[in-house]
Parts: structure tokens; C-alpha cells; sequence
């Protein structure tokens, strides 16, 4: 990247005006100075709002709390988290929160990669694709919800009066009834809103193929296939691995969606949505606490496992 | 035919609910529904707006005057939240991406690399212990603190960006002016401001949109018709008239018209800033 390729320039050949320090030394203590001027703000942040509560959490997840009640607050070392791990609603709403990250994952790698591979050569209207593609990303997560209401409604949806006239089915699915059905749906518009962050970016690694490898193969007399397979996937690698940890954090991170498509319901409760019934409407932050510090660890841990698995190889 | 479904899947549900938001309840009733309003109609932007307005008993499709007005209220609201972190945010990851791009100071790695690393924290981590520390601080239902939660949710994202991006403008200008004798100051007013200009015009508008759409942090923080933004009011407004189609698309009609806008705008410096993410 151009910091590497920054070099310092050599010394200008400054008149000798008696000068006692180096133009190089006034730049770098000017940069000094000014580099952490105009950091300090992000710092000030990072730490008051960002290190100073997960500490707080971290803290909060090992004590008893029980403010309804005015019982003053207990040690309890990793109680909280045993408490949380054994409970059957959180197991539930992580397990419903591990479903929808795998489907959010899977359909937001194939389609994107099928999207990104449709829009990666110019074509007449591309521009106007792009922007119907970027739509879905900008409009919040609630108004989504709203949207896609209409198509899987049991009684006015779009996709039962499609199913009914194409006689695929014979009755009206309740889509949002059962469980397994639910998440998918749910999951569904999750990716809706999800799947240009991943168009794009795929998009970005495929551009940054450089084409005379492509030219170079078709001499060699390789498929379109194989040069997908031994070109074109190798060197997106670290943009799949950009658009998964994305991915992973909006899934973890799930609630909108659900919320307007099902309210709380337990047969679809996300991990996220089980911290804000625990903290927000039991008022138990020791057990709240527990849990998000539990969901920033396995996001945390994925994010890891993605930069690390599909890290730049060396070829 | 790749295309067509792209535009399909990215444009249907839009268009599903601008259409919902002219129809008739009677269409959406209909079996099998109406997807083409037969008699299309405004009257659900009307009510919302303020137009029908219903004298005692509140008819079938219309809202209260007491809706309509917490309906713009929200919508000001969200207005108001949402500029006042644009203004903050921009503010810190403009001269923090620029700082980290540009300048040679020890102890940048550190920072950078745990704002980055920051982006893999959500917000739930944080959501719990902000909640007390603003309600320690009496900020719950304020716009600030409001504010300052958003900044903490999108600030590390921003700063991101906007480094990725300022590694990408040309440094050669810069150095030249450096060189000629501009101080850093004068550079940086005369040479470097007006490359990033694009930059910052597009990070205000991702900015924007992230905000624009929060739901979880004002559903805590912003529990009255005080600070209450939208997006969350358009929930509770769609469970209370859960069958009135028509009303509830066009109030979601609304809401996605503003953050439509500004991604139709300034789609192409949007998609350069998200997918510059990947290099």
C-alpha cells in the first residue's frame, strides 16, 4: 500500500541560512505534535466511550444485581456465566443466533459472489444497477422489516398468493408460525439489507485482479471455470475475508429485523435480543452483562478465525 | 437475467411497499391480493402528514392529530440526532484518518490498530454500561446523550474509512507544498482540504445512513416523544395498526426516503469509500 511506497524524500538542499536543526527534524516533531492533536478526540473516545464501559461490563458480569429489589450486590466470579450458559432461553436464543449467522453467511457469500461476478464487467445501465443495488444497505433495518412484511404475510403476502397461483402449494404458509421457517425468513431480510456491503466489497477484490492473469491462462487453454477457480477465488481471499467478518458482526448483532417481523417472540429470540429482555426489562445486568461480554467474545473470536483462515497466502 | 433478479431482489420490496402505501385496505384484503392498487390513493400519506384529520372518534384508516404530530416530531428528531453525530463524527475520524494516513508519530500504530480492532466489539458490549453511566449523568432521553452513544457506535467504523481513503489520495501534492515552505497548516488548508472534500462528503452520507437507521440505542435512550426518533416510533405505530397496510407502508415510505435520497446522490463515492474495505 502507498505507506510502504512513502518514502522519506531526501533532504532539500536548503540554503545554509545557519539554521541549528534539520528541516527532517522539525517535520517529524511538527508531525509529532500534531499527529496526536488530531487523534486526541478518537482517543478521548475510544476510551470514554468505548474501553471504559467494556470494562465496566466485564465488571458488572462478575456481581450480582438486583436493583428492583434493592439487595445489595454480591461477587460471584463467572456465576453469572454459568447462570446464562444453563439457562435454557439463552441457550435457545444463541442457538437461534448461531442459525442465523450460518444462513446469513452462506447466502451472503454465494449471492455475492454471483452478484459481484454479474457486475464486474461494464454493461449498459450498470450505473443505474449500482445504485438499485446499494438501496437495500441504506435504509434501516426496521423499515426493511416493514417492507417485506407485505410478501410473507399469511392472508395478504405476496409470496402466498404467488405460491396459491402458481398451484406450487395448496394452502397458506404461515411463514412467520414456525420456528425453523422463521428464522429463515428473518434471515432472509437480514441479508437483504446486508448483501451490497458484500457485493461491494467482493467487487473491489475482484478489480483488484490484475486481467493480464486471466489473458495469460486463456493462452494456456484453461476454462472459464478453472480460471474462476485457480485465478479469481485464491486472490479474493482477503476480500472474502473482509466481507465475512462484516457479516458476522451485523449477524451476532441481529435485532431490527426480528423485532418488527416477530417482536420477541422466544421461538426466534436472537442473543442480542436476550440481553436487552434480561437487562432492559428484568433489570438484571449481572446476567445481562454476562451475556454480552459472551456474544463480544464469539464475535470477537470469529472475526479472528476469518483474518487468520483466508489471510493473504503467499503464492 | 442475473441483472433482472439483482434488480428484482433489491428493488422489489421497495417498490412492494410504495405500492401498499397507494392501495386500498380492500386491495391488500382482496384474495389473492391486490398487488396493482386498483384505486390508488394517497389518503395514507394524507393522515400521516396531517391532511385527513379525523374529529372525535378516529376513523379505519386514519391517525390521530396527536399521531400526526408525534409522527413529524419523530422525523425532526431523528433530523436532529443524526446531524448532530454526523458533525462529531466527521470531526473525529476526519483529522484521525488523515493523522494515521499522514503522519509519522509514535504510538499512531497502537491507536489505529485498537480503533480498528473496535469494529469487531458490538455494540451490545458496550450497550449496558453506557445505559448506566448516561443515566448516572441524567443524559437518558436527551439528545446528547443520544449523540454521544451514536458517536460510539460509528466513530471507529468512520475513522476506518476514511483512513482506507487517505491512503488512497496522492501524497505528491502534499509534499510539493511542504517542500515549496507551507507549513503544515497552510498544506493543509490549501492542498490537502480540497482533495479530501469527496471523501468527507461521502463518509457524511454513510455516516448519515448509519444513524438514520439505529434502532436498539434509541429504543433504550430515547424512551419519550422527547428524543424519540423515527424509526422507532414507526414500530410501535405498526404494531398498533397492524392491519391497516397502507398506513403502516406509507409511514415506512417515509422514513426510507431520506436515506434513499442520499444513497441514489452519492451512490458512486459510497460504494468507492465501502468497497475500498477490501484492499
Amino acid at each position: 500500500m502507498t505507506a510502504e511506497t512513502r518514502v522519506q524524500l531526501p533532504d532539500p538542499s536548503l540554503p545554509p541560512d545557519g539554521t541549528t536543526s534539520r528541516p527532517q527534524d522539525w517535520r517529524a516533531r511538527s508531525d509529532r505534535r500534531l499527529g496526536w492533536l488530531l487523534v486526541s478526540p478518537l482517543i478521548l473516545l475510544l476510551l470514554g466511550l468505548v474501553s471504559y464501559p467494556l470494562a465496566d461490563g466485564a465488571i458488572t458480569s462478575l456481581w450480582t444485581s438486583d436493583p428492583v429489589n434493592g439487595v445489595p450486590n454480591r461477587f460471584v466470579g463467572l456465576g453469572n456465566y454459568r447462570d446464562v450458559l444453563a439457562a435454557p432461553e439463552t441457550r435457545a436464543a444463541l442457538l437461534h443466533t448461531f442459525a442465523y449467522l450460518a444462513i446469513a453467511l452462506v447466502l451472503e457469500i454465494v449471492l455475492g459472489m454471483v452478484f459481484a461476478l454479474t457486475l464486474r464487467r461494464p454493461f449498459r445501465g450498470r450505473v443505474l444497477v449500482f445504485t438499485a443495488l446499494v438501496l437495500p444497505w441504506a435504509l434501516p433495518g426496521v423499515v426493511s422489516g416493514l417492507l417485506w412484511t407485505r410478501v410473507f404475510d399469511t392472508d395478504n403476502g405476496v409470496l402466498n398468493s404467488l405460491l396459491l397461483q402458481l398451484h406450487v402449494t395448496s394452502g397458506r404458509h404461515a411463514w412467520l408460525a414456525s420456528p425453523l421457517l422463521s428464522i429463515l425468513v428473518i434471515t432472509v431480510v437480514h441479508v437483504w439489507g446486508v448483501l451490497p456491503l458484500t457485493v461491494l466489497v467482493l467487487l473491489s477484490g475482484l478489480n483488484g485482479i490484475p486481467a493480464d492473469l486471466y489473458g495469460a491462462a486463456a493462452v494456456d487453454g484453461a476454462s472459464r471455470l478453472r480460471q474462476f477457480w485457480h485465478i479469481t477465488l485464491p486472490l479474493l481471499r482477503p476480500a472474502v475475508a473482509v466481507a465475512l467478518t462484516t457479516g458476522t458482526v451485523a449477524a451476532l448483532a441481529i435485532f431490527d429485523e426480528i423485532y418488527v417481523l416477530n417482536g420477541t417472540a422466544l421461538s426466534t429470540r436472537s442473543a442480542m435480543m436476550q440481553v436487552y429482555d434480561t437487562t432492559f426489562r428484568q433489570l438484571d445486568f449481572g446476567h445481562g452483562s454476562a451475556l454480552s461480554i459472551l456474544l463480544t467474545v464469539v464475535t470477537i473470536v470469529l472475526a479472528a478465525v476469518w483474518v487468520v483462515a483466508f489471510r493473504r497466502v503467499a503464492r | 437475467m442475473l441483472v433482472a433478479f439483482l434488480l428484482a431482489w433489491s428493488l422489489g420490496p421497495v417498490v412492494l411497499g410504495v405500492l401498499t402505501s397507494v392501495s386500498t385496505q380492500r386491495d391488500v384484503a382482496a384474495t389473492p391480493t391486490h398487488l396493482l392498487p386498483t384505486a390508488p390513493t394517497v389518503t395514507a400519506f394524507r393522515s400521516l402528514l396531517g391532511g385527513a384529520r379525523a374529529a372525535g372518534p378516529v376513523a379505519a384508516g386514519t391517525v390521530s392529530v396527536d399521531e400526526t404530530q408525534a409522527f413529524l416530531r419523530a422525523v425532526v428528531n431523528a433530523g436532529v440526532s443524526t446531524g448532530l453525530t454526523v458533525l462529531v463524527v466527521i470531526a473525529i475520524a476526519v483529522t484521525a484518518g488523515y493523522a494515521f494516513s499522514r503522519l509519522r508519530f509514535r504510538g499512531a500504530r497502537v491507536v489505529l490498530v485498537t480503533a480498528i480492532a473496535t469494529l469487531a466489539v458490538p455494540v451490545v458490549a458496550v450497550l449496558v454500561p453506557l445505559f448506566r453511566m448516561l443515566a448516572d449523568a441524567r443524559l437518558i432521553d436527551t439528545q446528547l446523550g443520544l449523540v454521544l452513544v451514536y458517536s460510539s457506535a460509528t466513530a471507529p467504523l468512520a475513522v476506518w474509512l476514511f483512513y482506507n481513503y487517505c491512503q488512497d489520495v496522492p501524497f505528491e501534492p502534499e509534499e510539493a507544498a511542504l517542500l515549496d515552505g507551507c507549513n503544515r497548516w497552510q498544506a493543509l488548508r490549501h492542498v490537502v482540504l480540497p482533495q479530501l472534500v469527496p471523501g468527507i462528503a461521502a463518509l457524511t452520507a454513510i455516516v448519515m445512513l448509519a444513524v438514520w437507521g439505529q434502532f436498539l440505542i434509541p429504543l433504550l435512550f430515547a424512551p419519550t416523544s422527547q428524543t424519540k426518533p423515527v424509526s422507532v416510533l414507526i414500530t410501535e405505530f405498526s404494531g398498533k395498526h397492524q392491519t391497516d397496510y397502507p398506513l403502516v407502508a406509507a409511514a415506512g415510505v417515509l422514513a426510507l426516503v431520506p436515506p434513499a435520497l442520499i444513497a441514489t446522490v452519492l451512490n458512486r463515492s459510497i460504494r468507492n469509500m465501502l468497497g475500498a474495505t477490501a484492499l
